[in-house]
């Protein structure tokens, strides 16, 4: 038990009054960092980079990834309260964590996701305390193919789903992969879609569009109705929270599957947005009751929630063992390091004790500490649904406005906001799913790389898909997942059951 | 049309150099500019990468050796290879409040991607270290040596090698270019976002060869999960510590000892937008000149085993010159340069 | 979520339907626009590979069809003509959103976030808001303050700054 022996020298190093006063102060600032729509984990943990350069490594790396863990957390407050997602990771939750505080539900909501993440990321880390360098060496067997199976995976997981009519989930999918692919060919090193335009030269940032799909969308939908907010009043009492919690051990094999997804993705760079979705589809498509998704199902929530927060933390593995970042946040980690004299890579583990061990520790009390910060703090956040409508709208808009501009300092972003904001509201009316677009713009281009990368070569062909038993499996499950409708369908119809599959049935619209 | 323009660039520049010249032989006693605000530096390049290392590093040397009355503030603009940051810079003539860390991205983006950009269009300042590039393989590779590694790669069919590297039509690939030129060879080359992750790619035995900078490999070099078979420098590496087990930077031995006969350095270099007032020049000048000093700096040169330069002023743009000169041609040769 | 049928009575502006022909339409323009930018570029299968534009070229050719297909399908459908996408009145609460965040952004290019936000913030309690002037002035200080020292001066996040921050130095 030579990790269990580390564990304990990381909190003997963590318990200083010092070090316990940055992390109380990390998970506040992380919280309303994530609560600001627009402004991310990786901008706030940017921002305050600065500010660590004179600490020892092990207080900067606490007082910086509190940061992240608030933030994991923090995401989901307004995407419950407002269905505006207060993070890029926490637009899954926004599916059935609206609904839900619609039905008068927020508390139950708020707590099952403040509890789903802490599930979720105290799963990463004992992945990471106990099995850091098999992970490493797992993270290695990955080549381009078996990214693009990983990749393809996660789109097959979606097909199907749908309510929507089908022509519009593949407008929104195609839409959402073209944009991706604005920009910088990183393989031919060819210019693309940018029209001679300096603006475009950098592509779509998936943040940009999140905030101005989702948030600035939302505001004019909300005016529409009636000048104010949905919303419901969210009074967090501690019965809610016991009763809350008792229902969660029924939802057992749900939190499993997506801490599964959420580490698996987070150490194989598919980042902790890929894994919201995939774990709300895979939840969806095998629950019971799928086709309650989307009307305010608990488990809705559970599902991306608990792969979020474990993908953002497993995130940090591959940062801290390879040295190659598994999300925003930890590439802005990383630059951290080497500032602070450290060396990430596999001798990390070995040479810095204090530091690593240090960090895990952090990792288990920063998000015991913030579960229970968010739970006070939640009475807090909902009072701002008391405020008027007026009053709080345009300054949403403004934090909006300063998200999209501290992505890239980039005047043209503010404006690319205001179009994505008109997009969402003319797609969010007219039934065109705004989901299968945000996926495509986190993953198509990196679908696209990993693919293309896996052609170059005297074995390039489509055959490489098949070529060693690990690529060969994720593929053939994902091709499982793209049929699974008809597969669900077959099993079925030899059960001799009549009931429909839900997931699979194409329903027009509403 | 273009060349008369070129020419009428060059000798602006020219006269800005030698009005910088003059600043910086009186720049003691007339350094009177200093900054008000923050000062931002650019990187053209994406978070963790080499050019934002270098930035923090200088934010964190300046901020606690205290060399500027303002802070630092260190601006990721990594778009189109870089491309986003460095016309980001060309807008802003006249602002002394940005400068830009670029690399070779200077030359590649302009002559691959006919960005209408060029460095003659902003002010050089001085160029704080050169980056070099080392021949690296997996550590369980039978050859040990680079002429082991060239009779490995003739005896395979061409192309079953791969070489990952970062990007496409730049220095990484440049370089692939040129060595299957020089050693009459033919590798796959691989493009990667970054050099961390060619570096773990080599490691995990999905490309057969990287080019690393020393920086990108380090890590996984001292972990002994690669082999560094030569340096594409005229001399080897400064820096006789041992960093692995048994090796230095040092004991890299030269690619032109080992049968290739090529020199491939990469500048790290400061630049100002156009139209800044020589004083001005002279300010970042003097700062940077302290900055080099500061033993942050210097432990990051050696951590990085980067090669010191105090290149800047007219010698600076001599290099750039060359340099860019030698870009060009490899270019041409490699079929990199866009026609259309 | 897309909401059904409004239940108050609002003359309808536009139905859905109209909405709809005009989003395909839009979108199968940009889908041939980017289809030809990609074929451009080389949209075939290269030895070592799809080209540049192979993918997003064909990308464009399934944008083009399934608008196509919404075009046919909005056309067709009986039930989308008599859907009011959004009432007279409606339109009018979002544009007195949209039309003030279009001033605000254009104000931040102009002079800067923080003045901007505060006349934003302040204007539209006044006149959306209808709220007492002293107390929209007041919010809209407190909260452009609060904005700046956070950002600019406690973080160093540079915002877009105009004449009166240069005024003070910043």
């Amino acid at each position: 038990m030579e990790a269990l022996e580390s564990l304990l020298h990381g909190f003997g190093v963590l318990l200083t009054f010092h070090n316990m006063l940055l992390m109380l102060v990390g998970i506040c600032l992380g919280i309303l960092v994530g609560v600001l729509p627009g402004l991310g984990g990786p901008n706030g943990v940017a921002i305050l980079l600065p500010l660590t350069f004179t600490m020892d490594p092990t207080s900067a790396i606490v007082l910086l990834s509190c940061i992240y863990w608030g933030a994991l957390f923090g995401g989901a407050i307004t995407s419950i309260l407002f269905n505006i997602p207060g993070e890029a990771w926490s637009v899954a939750t926004t599916f059935d964590g609206y609904p839900m505080a619609q039905k008068g539900q927020a508390a139950e909501a708020l707590t099952a996701a403040f509890t789903a993440s802490f599930f979720g990321s105290i799963a990463a880390v004992m992945l990471i305390t106990f099995l850091a360098p098999w992970i490493a060496t797992f993270a290695l067997r990955f080549g381009p193919p078996e990214f693009f199976a990983v990749y393809l995976l996660t789109f097959c997981t979606f097909v199907g789903l749908g309510k929507e009519s089908r022509h519009k989930i593949v407008i929104s999918l195609a839409l959402g992969f073209l944009l991706a692919a604005v920009g910088m060919d990183t393989v031919s090193g060819e210019l693309r879609m940018t029209f001679g335009s300096v603006e475009l030269l950098r592509g779509f940032d998936f943040l940009v569009a999140v905030i101005g799909l989702f948030g600035i969308s939302e505001i004019l939908l909300a005016m529409e109705e009636h000048l104010a907010f949905k919303g419901q009043e969210a009074k967090i009492r501690l019965s809610v929270v016991w009763r809350t919690w008792l229902t969660l051990p029924r939802y057992w094999l749900t939190l499993l599957r997506s801490s599964a997804i959420g580490c698996w993705l987070g150490v194989t760079p598919g980042g902790a947005i890929a894994a919201s979705f995939m774990g709300y589809n895979l939840a969806k498509r095998f629950s019971r009751d799928g086709a309650n998704f989307g009307k305010g199902k608990i488990e809705g929530v559970l599902a991306p929630e608990t792969a979020a927060h474990a993908a953002g933390t497993a995130a940090l593995l591959p940062m801290l063992a390879l040295g190659i970042p598994g999300s925003g946040t930890a590439a802005v980690l990383l630059g951290g390091l080497m500032v602070w004299g450290l060396q990430p890579g596999p001798l990390l583990f070995v040479e810095q004790k204090d530091f690593v061990w240090g960090l895990i520790a952090s990792m288990y009390l920063g998000n015991i500490a913030g579960l229970i910060i968010v739970l006070a703090t939640v009475p807090l956040f909902a009072s701002v649904l008391r405020v008027p409508f007026a009053t709080i709208a345009p300054m949403i808009i403004v934090s909006c406005a300063i998200g999209a501009f501290a992505v890239q300092n980039a005047m043209f972003d503010i404006w690319l906001m205001l179009g994505f904001g008109v997009v969402g509201y003319l797609f969010k009316k007219t039934g065109i799913p705004l989901a299968p677009m945000t996926l495509a713009l986190v993953l198509g281009d990196k679908a696209e790389d990993a693919f293309r990368q896996s052609m170059i070569g005297l074995d390039g062909g489509l055959g490489i898909f098949w070529s060693n038993k690990l690529v060969g499996t994720i593929t053939t499950l994902a091709l499982m997942m793209l049929f699974w409708p008809l597969i669900g369908k077959a099993i079925d119809m030899v059960r001799g059951s009549g009931r429909g599959v839900p997931a699979g049935s194409e329903s027009s619209r509403a | 049309m273009l060349k008369s323009f070129v020419a009428k660039r060059t000798a602006l520049m020219a006269a800005c150099v030698t009005a910088c010249l003059g600043a910086t032989a009186l720049s003691p006693a007339m350094a009177a500019w200093q900054p008000t605000k923050p000062v931002e530096i650019i990187v053209p390049a994406g978070a963790g990468g080499a050019s934002d290392q270098m930035a923090r590093m200088m934010q964190a040397a300046i901020q606690n050796n205290k060399l500027s009355p303002t802070p630092i503030v260190v601006t990721l603009k990594g778009g189109a290879n870089g491309g986003e940051g460095l016309m980001d810079m060309l807008g802003s003539a006249g602002d002394p409040y940005k400068m830009v860390i670029s690399n070779s991205a200077i030359y590649t983006l302009p002559l691959a991607n006919k960005l209408p950009f060029d460095w003659r269009k902003l002010t050089p300042v001085s160029i704080l270290a050169f980056d070099n590039f080392v021949l690296w393989v997996n550590a369980e590779a039978p050859y040990k040596t680079t002429q082991d590694f060239v009779e490995a790669v003739k005896k395979e069919p061409a192309g079953a090698f791969k070489l990952g590297g970062t990007g496409s039509k730049r220095e990484d690939h440049i370089l692939a270019a040129t060595v299957e030129r020089i050693a009459g060879v033919k590798f796959s080359y691989i493009p990667y976002k970054s050099g961390g992750e060619a570096a773990t790619q080599l490691v995990g035995d999905h490309i057969k060869v990287n080019v690393n900078n020393p920086s990108e490999n380090v890590a996984v070099w001292r972990a002994g999960q690669v082999r560094a078979l030569c340096v594409f420098d005229t001399e080897p590496m400064n820096y006789p510590a041992k960093v692995t087990a048994d090796q230095s930077w040092k004991d890299i031995p030269t690619c032109k000892s080992q049968g290739i006969d090529f020199q491939w350095i990469m500048l790290r270099g400061v630049f100002l937008p156009s139209g800044v007032t020589p004083d001005q020049v002279a300010f970042y000048q003097d700062l940077l000149g302290k900055l080099v000093e500061t033993p942050e700096f210097k432990d990051y040169l050696e951590k990085q085993a980067l090669k010191p330069s105090d290149l800047k002023g007219p010698e600076m743009v001599k290099f750039l010159e060359k340099d860019e000169a030698l870009y060009r041609d490899l270019m041409t040769q490699a079929g990199f340069v866009a026609t259309n | 979520m897309s909401d059904g049928p409004h239940a108050d009575v609002d003359p309808a502006l536009v139905s859905t339907r109209s909405v709809e022909l005009a989003v395909m339409a839009l979108l199968f323009c940009l889908s041939i626009f980017l289809g030809w930018d990609n074929w451009r570029i080389g949209a075939g299968w290269a030895p070592d590979g799809p080209q540049a534009g192979y993918f997003p070229f064909y990308l464009s050719v399934l944008l083009g069809g399934s608008s196509l297909w919404g075009i046919v399908a909005a056309l067709r459908s009986e039930e989308l003509r008599e859907e009011i996408f959004v009432g007279r009145s409606a339109f009018g609460r979002v544009l007195r959103v949209f039309l003030p965040t279009i001033g605000f952004v254009f104000l931040v290019q102009l002079i800067g976030l923080y003045v901007a936000s505060f006349i934003f913030v302040a204007a539209f309690m006044v006149f959306v808001g209808k709220l007492k002037l002293w107390k929209s002035l007041l919010t809209g200080f407190i909260f452009s303050a609060l904005m700046f020292y956070v950002f600019d001066v406690q973080f160093n996040v540079l915002m877009p700054k105009g004449p009166l921050e240069a005024a003070f130095g910043f």
